[in-house]
């Protein structure tokens, strides 16, 4: 397991626990948002308990109220380095 | 013609789910032609439990009608809601374009019996195996009774307003009601109906306390009311829901009126008397009757509660005696759901909708596995009968003691008099 959540890791956990079907590319990129993509907080927080799950460590409770993917994967990552 | 007075509620769109046909027509042929879709319940962690045969939903693709997004965050009940709200606004012509330049004059208003179950089983078998982390967020509304009604206007970008009923099975004929009284008041369309997904493990062991519930294990001689070998009633999943709006607006955009919403009267006994929910139907159905402003001759069919148990069998018929008197004896009774099974309150939902079809192809569908009555009522039994029907009757019980009477009367009926 790598110690950084990739954008293709996110793809697969959006499309587990929200059902959204969305492009590693499409979360690459700045204004990719959410609400868009139609994944809501409910959702979010699913993928977030996931992670803590997956890498048995808390995450920063701001990661579910992210607007964004890359504002996601930049809390998540951080918080992974700062553990490690 | 004037327009009435009081803003009448029509029902302009129907959309099925059932054990004898996943959509509206193919519901319809089974229901015409009697043929029964009871079983015996094969399913997943069911196998060892005592309730033998169901009425279940074949032909269901959940993944072809619904958006993945929507199917993850949902129980099985909430699919066939938002599948036959999907038909039924198709059917009223109502679609995305329309529906969003109001969404505000859209609502949602269901009925449900226990909400998720299967859900809800899955997400209690993660927290006791693995913990508490590794249960969903979604378990938090999927398993919900309420469920149905949000998913849909949520799905579909309805604003208006929206309700559930929790009445028992009778808040099937109560939702439909609710329905007509928001169309009164002033929302154009109202999304109403009830769907229910009861036959998953769990579910079934709740069920298992019900005295009224059938145990035999012949899809033939399960689910056999008003006969002296009635012993109790089968349950069933799936469920319609229908298109309610107001009869001017339905007429202004060109839709077809197909039955309106015309009387309802619920009343509550008890649960488990039946011999006084003879009293209660009674009233329930003089309350509908008056609403509708008919006489008991003008009923041309009672769709029956039916529930299977002596008792409660005795006391509808009872009761239809009492509140349409020489008539209750002429009038042609019939319980298509001896055919589907007893769907809770997606059961007089299944009614409603076989009721407007009846109407419309002038046949009253029979009674299966039902030959044999012993009680004064003329039950429509082996095939479908030709008749007239402008004027139907529904009745609902449910096991708690809620009862409900509706009637529905044909699209063109004028009752402006």
């Amino acid at each position: 397991m790598t110690d950084r959540i990739t954008v293709e890791e996110l793809a697969e956990l959006m499309k587990k626990c929200t059902g959204v079907t969305v492009t590693p590319e499409e979360l690459r990129r700045d204004d990719t948002a959410f609400a868009g993509l139609g994944v809501d907080s409910l959702g979010l927080l699913g993928i977030v308990g996931e992670l803590e799950n997956r890498y048995g460590t808390p995450m920063p409770t701001d990661a579910e109220r992210s607007k964004s993917p890359r504002q996601f994967l930049d809390l998540v990552n951080s918080a992974l380095l700062t553990g490690a | 013609m004037s327009e009435p007075r009081i803003r009448r509620a029509a029902v302009t769109g129907i959309g099925v789910v059932a054990p004898n046909g996943a959509s509206t027509e193919t519901f319809w042929k089974s229901t015409t032609e009697g043929i029964s879709a009871l079983e015996r319940i094969t399913r997943e962690g069911c196998e060892h439990l005592p309730l033998r045969v169901a009425g279940l939903v074949r032909d269901f693709d959940p993944s072809a009608a619904i958006e993945e997004r929507f199917l993850v965050q949902t129980d099985r009940f909430t699919h066939f809601a938002m599948a036959a709200a999907d038909l039924a606004l198709d059917d009223a012509q109502l679609h995305r374009p329309e529906t969003d330049e109001a969404p505000f004059s859209v609502g949602v208003v269901t009925a449900a019996g226990s909400g998720g179950g299967e859900f809800g089983q899955r997400e209690l078998q993660q927290l006791w195996s693995k913990g508490s982390r590794f249960v969903g967020p979604y378990q938090s509304i999927a398993w919900f009774y309420a469920a149905s009604t949000g998913q849909i206007s949520i799905r579909r970008g309805f604003k208006g307003p929206c309700s559930v009923v929790a009445a028992d099975e009778a808040g099937g004929l109560d939702a439909l009601a609710h329905a007509a009284r928001a169309v009164r008041r002033g929302t154009e369309v109202i999304v109403a109906g009830a769907t229910e997904a009861p036959i998953a493990p769990y579910s079934v062991v709740c069920q298992l306390g019900y005295p009224e519930l059938s145990t035999v294990d012949d899809p033939t001689r399960a689910y056999r009311p008003f006969t002296s070998a009635a012993c109790g009633f089968v349950p069933a999943e799936g469920g319609a829901m229908v298109v309610v709006e107001a009869e001017g607006t339905a007429r202004a955009r060109g839709a077809r009126v197909r039955a309106h919403l015309a009387g309802h009267a619920a009343t509550f006994t008890g649960a488990s008397r039946w011999e006084e929910s003879r009293e209660g139907l009674a009233q329930a159905i003089r309350g509908a009757l008056a609403e509708a402003g008919c006489a008991p001759e003008d009923i041309d069919v009672v769709f029956a509660d039916a529930l299977g148990v002596p008792e409660a069998d005795r006391a509808e018929a009872l009761a239809i005696a009492d509140a349409l008197g020489a008539h209750g004896t002429r009038v042609p009774v019939t319980a298509p759901k001896t055919g589907i099974g007893r769907a809770y309150c997606a059961a007089p939902l299944m009614d409603a909708a076989t009721a407007v079809l009846s109407m419309e192809h002038g046949l009253i569908p029979p009674t299966p596995h039902v030959f044999d009555v012993c009680h004064d009522l003329d039950l429509v039994t082996g095939r479908a009968r030709t008749a007239e029907v402008r004027t139907a009757l529904l009745l609902s019980r449910g096991l708690m003691g809620s009862n409900s009477a509706l009637v529905l009367r044909h699209g063109a009926t004028d009752v402006s008099h």
